[in-house]
């Protein structure tokens, strides 16, 4: 069967089963290997991607749910010749990368949600990430990148120091 | 060169409405299955060779007064507008598993996912006394959730009820609240979980309890024993806690790799403390942020 997606602004089209997980798409198909899996099962967030406003698991997707709205991976977040996403900057700035399994991850559910609460403070910064694990960073530099970001999102970037 | 083979994964059908997707689920019998959100059935270590997804069917969307449609996610129902009678339901839904889960899952699949003691929505919708709409190859019916779940994870359940939508009313003066009780902060299976819903008069007083325990046995069930401690109280910690007591009595619980069944008996009270903290809590000073604690 034959799924029209959008992902990362692109159109594509893949011929799987519908029930293939969108991240199998995404990596073995249209070869976006920045999306993670680690679990496979929902658990750990390495996956995450952005259908249309929301942050999900790519590994439990099944791709016949993804064609109604736009897929957007870390490939996607910046441009390939542009600056980062702030994100990404604070992710870098602050340490918060070590093995970098989880980064894509976190990195998407973080820039989702700092769409929505644009001034979070650290405890919805971990609500944020209950579906994120990082085995190697102990959180609290991932906490701190996403204040940062935060703080970097509201200030015009020819402001920032 | 062929890829290598992987996994056969189901292929998907789509309805366009109820009743399409009901014939289907009838013609398919035990080789299909509704597909919601898929955050149950993706997991699945058998799954079967067909999914019918209900994504295009809009009667199944919508959130109106006191109904939801069966695709309402777990984050639609946590940022919903609910009145503090509906409130458990709220708690339920925003306290359930993390973000990139409650952005997908949705009302319809946690009632239907068989063998899931852990199912958050399943006792708040008790406590509610909400109902459901099902529709079936012989039309549709409405009908309490506690016999909905009961045919349905039953072992003559039939293969193609779909499940339509919820709902519960909300008569001034109810008031209800959920608690659950996880390893870590958040994120995880409800080693307890406890739903209450009360009608209080002007004093405070509690009558029409409802009271609804999931996680601690196989499936979660309402607990006579627990309203009855409730009934004529103020729903304050002393009481709750009694009740809490009064549930664990009766209830079998469970061992499973989080806790063992003791475990849950124990930390019944001060999750039914919680609870009925959550039934309490004054909707005009209720500023949560919609995101689980
Ligand atoms: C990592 C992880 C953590 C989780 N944590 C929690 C948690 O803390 N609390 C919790 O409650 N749940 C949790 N869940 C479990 C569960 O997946 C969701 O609760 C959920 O609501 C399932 O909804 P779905 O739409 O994804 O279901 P699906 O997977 O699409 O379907 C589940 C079952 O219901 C059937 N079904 C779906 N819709 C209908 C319908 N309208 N009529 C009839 N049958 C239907 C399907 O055929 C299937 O058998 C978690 C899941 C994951 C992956
Ligand atoms: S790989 Fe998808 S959540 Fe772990
Ligand atoms: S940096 Fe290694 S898992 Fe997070």
């Amino acid at each position: 069967m034959n799924y029209r997606l959008t992902v990362n602004g692109r159109a594509a089209e893949v011929d799987v089963p519908g029930g293939t997980p969108l991240s199998d798409v995404l990596r073995d198909h249209l070869h976006l290997r920045g999306t993670k899996v680690s679990c496979g099962t929902g658990r750990c967030g390495s996956c995450t991607v952005r259908l249309g406003d929301r942050a999900v698991a790519s590994c439990l997707l099944p791709v016949a749910l993804a064609e109604a709205e736009p897929v957007t991976t870390v490939e996607g977040l910046s441009a390939p010749d542009g600056p980062l996403h702030p994100v990404q900057e604070a992710m870098v700035s602050c340490h918060g990368v070590q093995c970098g399994a989880c980064t894509p991850g976190m990195v998407m559910t973080l820039s989702t949600f700092l769409d929505t609460t644009a001034d979070p403070d650290a405890g919805q910064v971990r609500e944020a990430l209950t579906g994120n694990l990082c085995r190697c960073t102990g959180y609290h530099t991932i906490v701190d990148a996403a204040l940062t970001a935060a703080a970097a999102t509201r200030t015009p970037r020819e402001d920032r120091p | 060169m062929t890829a290598p083979t992987r996994l056969a994964r189901p292929r998907v059908e789509v309805p366009g409405s109820v009743d399409e997707a009901v014939r289907r689920l009838a013609e398919l019998g035990p080789d299909g299955a509704a597909l919601a959100g898929g955050t149950w059935l993706m997991r699945s270590p058998a799954p079967p060779a067909t999914f019918v997804a209900l994504h295009r069917i809009a009667e199944l969307r919508g959130v109106a007064a006191g109904t939801w449609g069966a695709l309402t996610t777990h984050a639609e129902l946590a940022a919903a507008p609910l009145p503090p009678a509906l409130r458990a339901l709220r708690t339920a839904a925003r306290t359930s598993a993390f973000p990139q889960v409650r952005n997908v899952a949705t009302l319809g699949g946690n009632l239907n996912a068989r063998g899931f003691a852990e199912a958050d929505l399943v006792p708040a919708l008790l406590a509610l006394d909400a109902t459901v709409e099902v529709a079936t190859t012989a039309g549709r019916h409405r009908i309490g959730v506690e016999g909905y779940l009961r045919s349905a994870h039953g072992d003559s359940a039939d293969p193609a009820a779909l499940l339509v939508s919820a709902g519960a009313s909300a008569p001034a003066g109810r008031r209800s609240g959920y608690a659950r009780l996880t390893v870590r902060g958040g994120g995880e299976y409800a080693l307890v979980s406890v739903a209450i819903s009360a009608d209080l008069d002007g004093a405070g007083v509690a009558s029409a309890v409802r009271v609804a325990v999931g996680s601690v046995e196989a499936r979660a069930r309402r607990c006579p024993e627990a309203e009855a401690a409730l009934a004529g109280t103020t729903l304050d910690e002393a009481a709750a806690r009694a009740a809490g007591q009064a549930a664990a009595a009766v209830l079998t619980p469970r061992d499973d790799l989080l806790a063992p069944g003791w475990y849950r008996l124990e930390v019944l009270p001060a999750v039914f403390a919680r609870a009925a903290a959550d039934c309490l809590t004054d909707p005009a000073t209720d500023h949560d942020t919609g995101e689980a604690p």
